[in-house]
């Protein structure tokens, strides 16, 4: 089956978290606003394949302050700058800086185009890590929807501190933080929709503390401040 | 709303070092030590570990509440990119309900002021 078929998974799913996963690897696969189909399937190879970078791993959180130019073991449909993104933001995002942020972009990459790919890479971490986690491998990828990218850029966005502009309304920052492209916050949101408490039909079979004493020992596993 | 506020909400009191790793059951939340170790393998992708603990969770915490920490442990895992591939700033929302996980436990350690500084700057 190509996406994901949780029903062979030694726990049970819901069915909106499977029609939740599946959804965000079939939009992966469709063209973005920024990148192709096959380069956002290529992102997700990236994704999976960054862990075993060897460049990566005796890296010095330091060096994300200082980067010039980092080859990475990686792909070469991808230009350079992306593959330097994918393997900050899946290895390390923790120690990632603004300034590792300004080698990105003055590396060739638009920032809206970051903003996508940050979308495709974390969508892909939330999928692949709940699949491996209900004890399935990794999903069969959707075969590449053939067509360009459309173009988008939110003008409904403000400086509100962040490395790209964010929202201009919201009450939490993490909500505003991919505006900058609507369809990558789509993306990213919706492979995340069942994972908290997003909407009101959301019910865990688990106590409000216990989730988030799951989430807050992620987030300090992560480093993640916010 | 953070883990202290939302225990207050069920008449529990969560110790906050459990967050950073200092596990016990009797920390006022129920299997509070399991899902600490769920999340930690789920989050380091250390599937080898994960098996044996859906194991014991299926056993604990019964099989659709150990799902479920696997699904918000893959959802965090994924979120917390988001929010420290964009530099996104603290908001006063999530500040006000995170006081004292920052206080207690370092948190803003992970947001050195270089975080921030721009090359051109």
């Amino acid at each position: 089956m190509i996406g994901i078929d949780y029903s062979g998974a030694g726990l049970p799913v819901g069915s909106r978290t499977s029609a939740a996963h599946n959804n965000a690897l079939r939009a992966i696969a469709a063209p973005g606003a920024w990148w192709s189909g096959p380069e956002r399937l290529a992102i997700v190879q990236e994704t999976r394949s960054a862990p075993e970078c060897p460049v990566c791993h005796p890296r010095a959180p330091s060096t994300f302050a200082t980067i010039d130019r980092i080859e990475h073991d990686g792909s070469n449909s991808l230009p350079p700058e992306a593959v330097e993104a994918i393997h900050g933001i899946r290895n390390d995002s923790g120690h990632l800086t603004r300034r590792w942020f300004d080698h990105v972009i003055a590396a060739g990459m638009r920032p809206e185009a970051y903003v996508e790919l940050v979308a495709v890479v974390a969508s892909s971490v939330v999928v692949d890590t709940f699949a491996r986690g209900v004890g399935l491998g990794l999903p069969d990828l959707p075969p590449a929807q053939p067509g360009a990218p459309t173009p988008e850029s939110s003008k409904d966005v403000v400086d509100a501190g962040a490395w790209v502009p964010i929202a201009r309304e919201g009450k939490f920052n993490i909500l505003r933080s991919l505006a900058m492209v609507p369809s990558a916050r789509d993306l990213f949101f919706g492979a995340f929709d069942t994972s908290y408490y997003r909407t009101p039909e959301t019910r865990f079979a688990l106590t409000r503390p216990q989730v988030e004493l799951v989430a807050s020992r992620v987030s300090a596993m992560n480093e993640c401040f916010y | 709303m953070s883990l202290r506020e939302s225990a207050k909400d069920t008449g529990q009191k969560a110790d906050l070092k459990l967050v950073t790793g200092s596990i016990s059951d009797r920390a006022g939340v129920p299997n509070a030590g399991l899902l600490v170790e769920l999340a930690e393998a789920v989050a380091g992708w250390r599937w080898k570990e994960v098996a044996a603990l859906r194991e014991r969770g299926g056993q604990d915490l019964g099989p659709q509440a150990t799902s479920d920490a696997i699904l918000v442990a893959s959802g965090f895992n994924g979120i917390t990119r988001v929010a420290d591939a964009i530099g996104i700033r603290l908001d006063p929302h999530t500040a006000d309900a995170s006081v004292a996980l920052r206080a207690n436990l370092g948190f803003n350690s992970f947001a050195p002021p270089e975080k921030w500084e721009s090359s051109t700057a």
